[in-house]
């Protein structure tokens, strides 16, 4: 039984990475570098999950596709609710719903921000709705890996208000210049995780050379932008192991800092 | 009838006197223009003739033996023959107010001359002892010359003409160290930088001009030493070989030396002194029956375990490779004559690390190593000749070059938990350089000389490399894109030959400076003079500058004496300013920028008193004030007054030289832009005696610098390292 689950999902995938390979040969005007990451047929319809990486916790971009006998289908409506049950109880996260991509339309994509990983506490799925051309609604679930990463992190408020704070850029940090920008979301309800725009945020690069030294490098402090979004830039001096403390101050309170540590290549 | 045939008589002996007469033009060795106006003397001192427009004078051919002399010209005297036609003055007037002729080998004895009395003399030693010229020093090796207290970016430093550029991004490979003094010519010293026609941009210039392959059948010269305590070892070879017709020359040298640690004045030893090098140079040159030659050059240099006591680091390989090829094209009368046409290319490659070194109890980036790679390659062409339009003779000199440098430094911690850092200090910077240059000469009278410099350059710096780009670009929140100027500089230099004994000369040099490629795309580059980590910024503004020049020389059999001055100001003087956003205790950072405006003045006397046949004194004096007039205190590691003397004794082959070397103390000091200390005052003694054997075939040296054992530094000594103390060398020359 085993082994025909197993043989099962590599024949998806080994049909997911043909579709990917397929799709990236037909359209050369799209710079997207997929990975598939699951996929699930219900009442013949085939959805399937891309991404630029896999799944991890912090800001996620994810690319749909949908079939239907091996046709590429553009549906009415498409709809997601991404969920982690962890058994006594269930949450959503930060998200979007898909859009079609403009960088190529043959995707439904959207964002998410993975506020924990999957595993013990708990494992993550995607319920989807498909509202097909003839008005016929098609139910699913898509279940994914979440893996843990230092791009998200968390503080709370005296009055016990969390909020997530988001690594959104750079994702692959390098020496010189790179835009620099947060994502913070605050929960309402386990379904509810709306972004936060009139925060300020305070940050401060540091490199320990060890020694008890250490320098920090040129940086602008980001601001808000809109949509729970904080842009600034970040100039790193050099390749190695660097931390970015974040202040966070919401209606007048400032939180705890926090503190991303990661590393940065050289090129 | 008689009278008839008397006259007669008189024509044919006229006619027979000027068939029977040599005619001779005379040239302009650089530029093969004519000279007009040159006096031709005879043994006595008589003049005898005197050139046309043309260049060119009769002579009858029972002077076998003639002096030629002409306002801008060294003299030459010549034995004629019936095979002279073409003889070339070489270019000197304007040596006595702006350049310095430095003779490696050859026994040449004026106030404007230097010579290289110790063929085991290392290079470093040889130029720190021409007034006007100083070295900073980090150790025993690899010393960066300094003019008037200009050094590095702010002077020209080239190998025959050729740019190279250091590695090293802490300066630690001069690349005066490329040049062995057995493979030295001459050392062309422009101090006011007013050649700029060919040096291209005003600075003062310093061109090692090598040996080359002569038309000598077999010539040999081998050489070799040892100092103590230092245990320094030295062999050296050159020697010449040629066909008999002399078409086919070539020359070789090669030289080795290692080292051990130095001690100081208090007996101590100065530890990382040590280094090991060896060095090979190969000159072929073809002569074709037109005259027209062809060169071919090679210069290989490689270094290992140089030891940078004031350093953090030593120098674990330097190595360079130096290659030229050169057409010399013969005289021709043409307007539009080439000279020389040269291709030339050449890779430094350097290589340190701390491995040896105690870095976790240092106060500078404690408790990691740092390996450091650099690396320069650049291609280039010069080309010069001379060309005549409406009646009116110049030179003119083209100059390009491409490089491109790369620097990067690895930070390993101790702490095996933290992660390998790298710093990309040049990342892909290329430097693009072309210029033409144009220098006229107008004798305004018989004793008055005119000359004008002009030059053109256009440079552009960039950096190929997108991280290193974007790390400007967010330093200085601009977009970056290949930084590019246009810069003009000229001169203008006047001569007055009072009488045969007093000349007296001035100069005026203005000139544009464009960041080199440290100033505009260096990064996290450690500055040793003042402690600071230095960013480049490649929206430098040109740094211009103002130099004037006057000297005064008098010449005599007995007594000569120089006298320069100068004054030179500097606009947008490019210097670090303090990142105070960025900097800790253990790192402060500095960006260059445009600081405002600095001058610097002084000047350098030298004498020299022929007091017998054998006794000959020499004295020479220097010193420059500079002033960061923005920020109102001296400039940084400008030497103070400082003097050599020198008493020279020969009887036959036997020679003794002593030397009393010595400097005031330095008390203007830059605590502002830098952190410096007052040096205190110095004086040492050195001795040299020489034994010629053989014929002079065979030469001893025995050499004892610091005899009283000094304890000191100089003021340009980066981390006050103390110099060598009480050292002796025995030295042995074999000339086959």
């Amino acid at each position: 039984m085993r082994l025909s689950i197993s043989m099962g999902r590599m024949m998806a995938m080994a049909a997911l990475v043909l579709a990917v390979a397929s799709c990236n040969t037909n359209n050369s005007n799209s710079e997207l570098d997929l990975i598939p990451v699951n996929s699930v047929t219900v009442q013949e319809y085939t959805v399937s999950l891309f991404a630029e990486k896999e799944p991890e916790t912090g800001f996620n971009m994810l690319y749909w596709q949908i079939e239907k006998d091996g046709d590429r289908i553009e549906p009415q409506q498409f709809s997601i609710t991404p969920m982690m049950d962890m058994g006594e109880m269930m949450h959503s996260t930060p998200y979007t719903e898909p859009q079609t991509a403009e960088e190529d339309d043959r995707y439904l994509k959207n964002m998410v921000v993975f506020i924990m990983p999957g595993g013990a506490m708990g494992s993550w799925s995607v319920p989807f709705e498909i509202r097909t051309q003839d008005d016929q609604l098609i139910t699913g679930e898509l279940p994914i890996n979440v893996d843990s990463s230092w791009k998200l992190t968390s503080v709370r408020s005296e009055s016990d208000k969390i909020y997530f704070i988001t690594w959104y850029s750079p994702q692959n940090p390098v020496s010189g210049n790179n835009e620099l920008a947060f994502m913070v979301h605050t929960r309402e309800s386990m379904m509810s995780f709306p972004p936060v725009s009139d925060a300020e945020l305070l940050v401060y690069p540091y490199m320990d050379m060890g020694g008890g030294s250490g320098h920090s490098t040129d940086f602008t402090n980001p601001v808000a932008t809109g949509n729970g979004m904080y842009e600034g830039d970040i100039n790193y001096s050099m390749s190695g192991v660097w931390t970015t403390s974040v202040e966070l101050t919401v209606n007048g309170e400032t939180l705890p800092e926090v503190v991303f540590e990661y590393s940065v290549q050289a090129k | 009838m008689k009278n008839l045939i008397s006259l007669v008589i008189i024509i044919l002996i006229t006619i027979s006197n000027v068939l029977g007469q040599q005619q001779i033009q005379i040239v302009d060795e650089e530029s093969q223009s004519p000279i007009p106006g040159a006096h031709i003397l005879d043994s006595t001192g008589e003049v005898i003739s005197i050139t046309d427009r043309d260049g060119t004078f009769k002579i009858e051919p029972n002077h076998q033996q003639i002096i030629i002399t002409a306002v801008g010209y060294e003299n030459r005297s010549i034995s004629l023959d019936s095979s002279v036609h073409l003889i070339a003055l070489r270019p000197a007037v304007f040596h006595q107010t702006t350049e310095l002729l430095v003779v490696g080998n050859e026994d040449r004895n004026d106030v404007r001359s230097y010579q290289n009395q110790k063929p085991i003399q290392s290079m470093d030693r040889f130029l720190e002892n021409i007034d006007g010229l100083s070295m900073t020093k980090r150790g025993a090796f690899g010393w960066e010359p300094v003019i008037r207290g200009q050094s590095d970016q702010r002077m020209n430093l080239v190998i025959d003409g050729m740019q190279v550029f250091k590695a090293c991004v802490d300066k630690m490979d001069p690349i005066t160290s490329y040049v062995e003094m057995n493979n030295l010519s001459r050392l062309k010293i422009d101090k006011s930088g007013a050649g700029v026609a060919e040096n291209g941009t005003g600075n003062s210039t310093v061109n090692l001009i090598t040996q080359k392959a002569g038309p000598e059948r077999l010539t040999m010269d081998l050489s070799s030493g040892l100092r103590l305590p230092d245990n320094l070892r030295t062999i050296q070879m050159s020697g010449n070989v040629a066909d008999k017709p002399g078409r086919n020359s070539i020359r070789f040298s090669g030289s080795y030396k290692k080292a051990d640690d130095f001690e100081a004045g208090n007996n101590q030893t100065v530890e990382n002194t040590q280094y090991e090098k060896f060095n090979l140079n190969l000159n072929y040159r073809h002569t074709f029956a037109s005259n027209h030659s062809v060169e071919l050059n090679y210069i290989t240099d490689k270094a290992y375990d140089v030891g940078y006591p004031a350093l953090l680091m030593d120098a674990t390989k330097a190595l360079a490779d130096i290659g030229q090829l050169k057409f010399n094209f013969a005289p021709t009368s043409q307007h539009f004559r080439f000279k020389s046409v040269m291709l030339y290319a050449n890779a430094i490659r350097h290589t340190m690390d701390d491995y040896e070194r105690d870095v976790a109890n240092r106060t500078v980036m404690r408790g990691m190593y740092m390996p450091m790679y650099g690396t320069t390659t650049t291609f280039g062409t010069k080309l010069a000749g001379s060309a005549t339009v409406q009646s009116h003779s110049f030179d003119w000199f083209v100059d390009g070059f491409t490089s491109e440098a790369y620097g990067d430094m690895l930070m390993q911690s101790l702490d095996s938990s933290i992660e390998d850092m790298m710093i990309y200090n040049l990342d892909e910077v290329r430097t693009n350089n072309v210029g033409i240059g144009f220098r006229h000469r107008f004798n305004l009278s018989d004793s008055v000389l005119l000359k004008i410099e002009e030059n053109l350059r256009y440079k552009s710096l960039n950096t190929l490399s997108e991280t290193h780009q974007s790390f400007f670009e967010g330093l200085y929140d601009r977009e970056l894109s290949a930084r590019q100027r246009i810069l003009p500089s000229v001169s203008g230099n006047l001569l007055w030959m009072i009488d045969d004994r007093w000349s007296t000369g001035a100069s005026v040099v203005y000139s544009e400076r464009m960041g080199n490629h440290m100033e505009l795309f260096g990064h996290y580059i450690y500055n040793y003079t003042d402690g600071y980590f230095y960013d480049g910024n490649p929206w430098l503004k040109t740094e211009r500058s103002i130099n004037t020049d006057f000297n005064i020389t008098k010449e005599s059999g007995n007594q000569s004496f120089s006298l320069s001055l100068f004054y030179k100001q500097y606009f947008n003087y490019i210097d670090g300013i303090l990142s105070d956003d960025l900097s800790n205790n253990d790192f402060r950072f500095k960006r260059y920028a445009n600081v405002g405006d600095a001058v610097l003045m002084g000047g350098e006397f030298r004498s020299i008193h022929t007091l017998s046949r054998s006794f000959r004194l020499e004295n020479r004096f220097s010193y420059t004030y500079a002033q960061n007039q923005t920020l109102d205190e001296p400039l940084p590691l400008i030497p103070p007054l400082r003097g050599f003397s020198t008493l020279h004794f020969h009887a036959g082959t036997f020679r003794v030289m002593t030397d009393l070397e010595w400097a005031a103390r330095q008390e203007r000091i830059a605590q502002i832009s830098s952190n410096e200390d007052a040096t205190n005052a110095y004086a040492v003694v050195n001795i040299s005696v020489e034994k010629g054997w053989a014929d002079d075939s065979i030469q001893t040296v025995l050499q004892m610098n610091n005899i009283t054992n000094e304890f000191y530094h100089t003021h340009t000594s980066i981390g006050n390292i103390y110099e060598a103390g009480r050292s002796m060398m025995l030295s042995v020359r074999v000339k086959i």
